[in-house]
């Protein structure tokens, strides 16, 4: 199903974003529907995707049960599929039914690639958001 | 009547004047305007500079409505909190929440991610900031259950 520019507009991740970015990254998005207790990534998996949260809730957690909590729409999953090597660092389970939105993770990195400004704009946001969990990854909180 | 008397016979004097103001208005408005259109061409060369800050503050508003909503449980889980909180203490503190959710299911609690979820937006349960969860007695207390 195709996402109407709308609803990426008001994300936080693409909020620094033109209309004509925001048109090419909904292209590349689909809607899913999430069900409660279902597992969107898992820890050592291939990363393919990055969800991001439209009205679900989500928790996601690391090696010696370390976790968070995601609940607010904006909020993002998988981002590993944009980052070496690709490979899941936790696994995020969905906290109650609802809707994401999933995005390749290699065509959102074809995009960065082909658009260096919008590229420099959304890897900024990701950076920040992997520095802010980094220390639930690895243990240093 | 011909001349000067035919002009003031038929109010040639006012509809001059009349005709003269009009005209000097338009040209008036013609000079605010093309006095301003620098303005309009700056407001055209920045409107991404301008969406942006509109998008923010709206985004901003959106944000602090949500900070004042008051969480307060559904009435399923009003029910389980009780065990949630006596699982808890079977755990200690601080405990791992995906084992806390694993410890529900296997002793069979209906959504128990859902209940879980419940109890973090109540903020019955509260994260100690190093991964771990923490049951907040203080919201407990207060909470309308």
């Amino acid at each position: 199903m195709p996402v109407e520019i709308n609803i990426i507009d008001s994300l936080n991740l693409f909020e620094d974003l033109s209309r004509a970015e925001l048109e090419e990254i909904a292209s590349l998005m689909c809607r899913i529907k999430v069900t409660e207790g279902e597992v969107m990534t898992r820890q050592g998996d291939q990363a393919h995707s990055i969800f991001i949260l439209l009205s679900a809730d989500f928790m996601v957690f690391f090696k010696e049960g370390r976790s968070y909590t995601l609940h607010n729409k904006g909020d993002i999953v998988g981002l590993s599929a944009a980052v070496i090597p690709f490979c899941y660092t936790g696994t995020a389970v969905a906290l109650t039914d609802g809707v994401v939105l999933s995005m390749p993770g290699q065509e959102l990195l074809r995009l960065i690639e082909s658009n260096p400004a919008l590229g420099g704009k959304i890897m900024k946001k990701i950076n920040q958001i992997i520095s802010a969990r980094q220390p639930f990854v690895t243990g240093g909180c | 009547m011909y001349g000067l008397d035919a002009i003031s016979a038929h109010n040639g004097w006012q509809l001059a004047a009349l005709g003269t103001s009009i005209v000097f208005a338009g040209l008036i408005i013609l000079f605010l305007a093309i006095s301003q259109i620098h303005k309009i061409l700056e407001f055209w060369d920045k409107r991404d500079t301008y969406y942006q800050s509109i998008k923010k503050l709206v985004h901003r508003k959106h944000r602090s409505e949500a900070t004042f909503s008051d969480p307060v449980l559904p009435k399923n889980v009003k029910g389980s909190v009780r065990q949630f909180k006596l699982l808890i203490e079977q755990i200690g503190e601080p405990f791992p929440l995906p084992k806390l959710l694993d410890f529900s299911e296997k002793c069979g609690f209906p959504h128990s991610h859902s209940s879980v979820n419940d109890l973090l937006k109540a903020k019955l349960i509260i994260p100690d900031g190093k991964g771990y969860f923490l049951w907040n007695q203080e919201v407990e207390k207060n909470i309308k259950i």
